[in-house]
């Protein structure tokens, strides 16, 4: 049984010795316990992938299968990299009360762990919300400022109210399957019972909220820009990844060939996205709200692959998830230095960057380069291969809105390369950034490009995670 | 020589030369141009030895190489000239040659200036000698990207003022500024771009998922439904490249903004790229897709050989007048490959190559004129011929050319054109492409007599002006001299390419 859940076990004993270091130390200035947050995580990481896919615990309701293991690493680096960001953060806030905000973090990223095990209704959903409600608190986290606890507001009432409509979801599910452990439940569905497809179609849209699908969206823009940064950066990928994950169980793993059902709704959830997201980010000024909208067109496009319902489309969807994680983090990453130095999170800000640091703005064009899906970097490749995936399934319809979406996407992702490169910067000196905030950045840099360079063992390991679930 | 893989030192000797400037040569500006034309030197020799020792009797593709870059994908990166792309690939050494010559007095960032041109030359040689179509998408979106940076950077703004009842919204979005047309210029390629992703993946599905290889793609008869549609997405994605009619608007202001080597590399090898990947996978993968829309392909050929005479008439910016000129002759080059005649699609591939040199003189010139007079605007220069003979020489050979004079390239391409269309089952088709040449020599040869022989201006700034000094003659003359000695022996190109434009046509079932 140890084997099975190491790292969720592991998990909770960092918790602890973080929460107990934390009221060790001196009052003022508790941000050495991030670091103990963030070698607790590497080792946890290092775990992670020496874990061997194969234990079944509980009878069946925690599985550590291929996919379980390949979505544990991924939110283990992105936490990871998101704690390692946020040791870079200075507001004397943040200082005095950093226990609570890695304690809180690091709780949210066990309900992750044990989500991307749980394969019945009832772990699946209390993991759930043991991933959400940490995130309210921690987008709540500055509570002196307006905003910040508007923003956290939001991000609860919609994320309570999503999360009740997918409770009245499983209850249909329960109610027809008369069962909670997801075998039985896509046995079920092959009968096609309309109380179950409602049950299921209700569940998709609390989910949509989670993953900010388009029209479910409307906390992401609001949230993103109150929240921390370095908090945002992780919040736009691992609970997401999370909502993904909880899809491919529910509505993909061993159903067989009533997957075909969602079809056309997957497809329709994720041209709306696209189209929407991507028109969204147009207008916006404030660089965080861009990268807001332009997170709700990639889940657009990762649903794309989900849309493809196919071993194929799931492993894409899992390699866009990993290039995505590292192009927006990244991005949100060098927004942090930037907003650090120059006190302004408009994109005007970034006038000149190229010339006043030029790694920075380097790192900063890699990482629009890749969530724009431009070759050599990761973010062509994902897109390239859930177009792939869509394709396979005969969405050529689908490609192409996705396809011409990227031009547009690249339209807002060149206007801000516009303002590094090409015009003249504004203040003459170099942006500060703190050891732990630039070795974060480079993480990403690297990722993205090692990504675009050589994909091939990723993509090969999220094939062998995806071949389970069919 | 055989054994040695000629294809990729040409492709990545402009790339290597790229790493080196930006590792080398910081601060030293002089270094940079040296390293920029040693670089391009190699890729130059190297087409030109090609050129030379392909063997015509074998045909086919020739100098292949082939490495497995994804292989559980089927992606390999696969190499392979025939004669036609052998004469784009001496197309691009010539203009980027004549290019790096011509951008010799970029003053500022000219590290970064030359880094960028030459990744921008892998890409546009890159497309022309890939057999994989994953790799020549890769090298497609290389060719396109740096264009961005390049006009917003180094790019001029034009002075055009927005007048009429739109001039608020002219004014809002910046028309005729560097920014706007490279915007303008990057957003409608990638638009392209994006509908030759589609294709390209319909196709290798259709393939059964195991090869992006166009040498294995060629021997499969895809299903009719798919070949029409994907010709299409083709005809789109490579068309807005080439320019044509009504997805042409990004050329004449990307053109008219850029820096002068970029101009010339755009308009003289970038639109050809554009028709090339019509000629290559449309006709050459989508038979029956082709057969099916021709008459549309010639059609539009024809709007853009009109319309863009008629719209470089009306231009009172000399760089407007050149951009616009190249849209209406890569209406020629359309109109030659929907022809499918062995005349028409020879005249095609002959006018891409003409083009290209011309508008490269073309562009060079504009670049020159500025550079001394600091003017575009026709109207209020005059009598520059006889301060600048050497400039207004070759402005008249190139616009000659242009409108077609025998003895010139020109000439050659137009003449094989039309008569190609004349043989079509359009024949009407004949008369737009001889109207666009009538309207060519009208505008060439009015811009020419108000520029170079009429009148003197007498405009103070325009009195005592220089001719081409030093390097500037380089790019002139290497230009002039290819354009008329592919005008007075037009066998060195039309041979090899014939051995490329007729199996090309057998495949399509025109010829026997």
């Amino acid at each position: 049984m140890m084997s099975g859940m190491t790292l969720e076990i592991g998990l909770a004993v960092l918790i602890l010795l973080v929460f107990v270091t934390g009221l060790a130390g001196r009052r003022e200035d508790r941000r050495r316990v991030g670091v103990l947050a963030a070698i607790g995580l590497a080792v946890l990481l290092a775990l992670a992938f020496r874990a061997e896919p194969g234990a079944v615990l509980f009878g069946g309701t925690f599985v550590q299968d291929e996919l379980a293991i390949f979505t544990k690493r991924l939110f283990l680096v992105a936490t990871l990299l998101g704690v390692l960001g946020s040791l870079g953060l200075r507001t004397p806030t943040f200082a005095r009360r950093a226990t609570e905000y890695y304690v809180a973090m690091l709780a949210s990223l066990l309900g992750m762990l044990v989500l991307a095990s749980a394969r019945e209704l009832i772990l699946l959903f209390v993991a759930f919300e043991l991933m959400s409600i940490p995130l309210y608190v921690i987008s709540g986290f500055r509570k002196r400022e307006g905003e910040s606890v508007e923003a956290a507001l939001k991000f609860f009432l919609i994320g309570t109210v999503s999360s009740a409509f997918i409770v009245y979801g499983l209850s249909f599910v329960y109610g027809i399957s008369k069962t909670t452990d997801l075998a039985h439940v896509a046995a079920a569905l092959a009968d096609g019972h309309p109380l179950l497809l409602l049950g299921m179609t209700l569940t998709l849209g609390g989910l949509g909220f989670k993953i900010a699908a388009f029209p479910f969206h409307m906390w992401v823009p609001d949230t993103y820009e109150a929240a921390s940064t370095p908090f945002v950066a992780w919040l736009s990928v691992a609970p997401k990844a999370a909502g993904f994950v909880v899809m491919f169980r529910l509505y993909l793993e061993g159903v067989g060939d009533a997957v075909l059902l969602w079809v056309p709704v997957a497809a329709g959830l994720a041209a709306i996205t696209i189209v929407a997201g991507n028109l969204m980010a147009i207008p916006q000024q404030n660089i965080k709200r861009l990268l807001a909208y332009s997170g709700i067109a990639h889940i657009g496009y990762m649903l794309v692959g989900f849309a493809a319902v196919s071993a194929d489309g799931v492993a894409m969807m899992l390699f866009y998830l990993v290039a995505y994680l590292f192009g927006n983090m990244g991005a949100f990453f060098v927004v942090e230095a930037v907003a650090q130095s120059d006190g302004s999170e408009a994109i005007a800000a970034y006038k000149g960057l190229a010339q006043r640091s030029p790694v920075l703005a380097l790192s900063m064009l890699l990482f629009l380069l890749s969530l724009g899906g431009i070759p050599f970097v990761a973010g062509f490749w994902a897109k390239l291969y859930v177009f792939w995936a869509a394709a396979e399934r005969g969405m050529y319809w689908l490609v192409l809105v996705g396809a011409i979406l990227t031009v547009v996407a690249l339209f807002y992702y060149l206007l801000v390369a516009k303002r590094m490169y090409i015009d003249a910067p504004e203040r003459p000196q170099p942006v500060p950034v703190s050891p732990f905030l630039a070795f974060s950045i480079l993480v990403c840099a690297a990722g993205v490009v090692g990504l675009g360079v050589y994909p091939k063992p990723l993509v090969m390991a999220a094939f062998r995670a995806a071949s389970g679930l069919f | 020589m055989r054994g040695m893989p000629t294809l990729s030192i040409i492709t990545w000797a402009p790339f290597v030369g790229a790493v080196l400037i930006m590792f080398l040569a910081r601060h030293r500006p002089l270094l940079v141009r040296w390293i920029a034309l040693c670089s391009t030197s190699v890729s130059l020799v190297l087409s030109i030895f090609i050129y030379v020792i392909y063997e015509r009797e074998a045909a086919g593709f020739q100098f292949y190489e082939e490495l497995p870059l994804v292989p559980p994908l089927g992606i390999n990166y696969q190499l392979g000239a025939d004669g036609m792309s052998l004469l784009m690939v001496l197309l691009t050494s010539i203009i980027i040659f004549a290019g790096v010559f011509a951008s010799w007095t970029v003053k500022e960032r000219s590290q970064e200036f030359y880094a960028l041109l030459l990744v921008l030359v892998t890409g546009v040689y890159g497309v022309f000698v890939s057999l994989d179509l994953f790799v020549l998408f890769l090298f497609y979106e290389i060719a396109v990207l740096p264009m961005y940076l390049l006009i917003g950077i180094w790019g001029s703004s034009g002075e055009v003022r927005p007048q009429g009842i739109f001039a608020w919204a002219f004014r809002r979005t910046g028309v005729g500024t560097k920014e706007y047309a490279a915007m303008k210029l990057t957003l409608y390629l990638l638009f392209g771009s994006a509908f030759i992703l589609v294709g390209i993946l319909a196709l290798y599905v259709a393939a059964g998922s195991t090869s992006f290889s166009f040498l294995e793609m060629e021997g499969i008869a895809f299903d009719r439904g798919l070949q029409s549609w994907v010709f299409l997405a083709f005809y789109v994605g490579f068309g807005i490249l080439a320019g044509i009619w009504p997805l042409h608007t990004w050329s004449p202001d990307g053109h008219a903004s850029a820096p002068t080597a970029v101009s010339m590399l755009h308009a003289g090898v970038l639109m050809k790229l554009g028709a090339y990947g019509v000629v290559r996978l449309g006709l050459g993968l989508l038979p029956d897709g082709a057969v099916q829309w021709v008459w549309l392909v010639g059609a539009i050929a024809c709007v853009n050989i009109v319309y863009g005479a008629l719209s470089a008439m009306a231009q009172t910016d000399l760089k407007y007048v050149i951009a616009y000129s190249s849209v209406s002759h890569m209406g020629v080059v359309m109109l030659g490959m929907a022809t499918l005649t062995e005349i028409g699609l020879n005249g095609s591939v002959f006018q891409m190559f003409a083009h290209g040199i011309m508008t490269g003189l073309f562009f060079a010139l504009v670049g020159l004129v500025y550079e001394k007079a600091h003017s575009r605007a026709i109207f209020t220069m005059g009598g520059f011929g006889q301060m600048m003979p050497g400039i207004a020489t070759a402005f008249t050979i190139a616009g000659l050319s242009s409108l077609g004079l025998p003895a010139t390239a020109g000439f050659v391409a137009e003449f094989l054109t039309f008569l190609g269309a004349w043989q079509s089952p359009w024949s009407w088709w004949l008369f737009p492409g001889v109207i666009g040449a009538f309207l060519t020599s009208v505008y060439v040869l009015r811009v020419a007599k108000q520029i170079f022989w009429g009148l003197k201006s007498t405009d103070p700034h325009f009195q005592h002006l220089p001719d081409a000094q030093g390097t500037e003659w380089a790019a002139l003359v290497i230009l002039v001299f290819t354009l008329v000695l592919f005008g007075v022996a037009p066998g060195i190109a039309l041979g090899p390419v014939d051995t490329a434009t007729v199996p090309l046509l057998i495949r399509l079932g025109v010829l026997q």
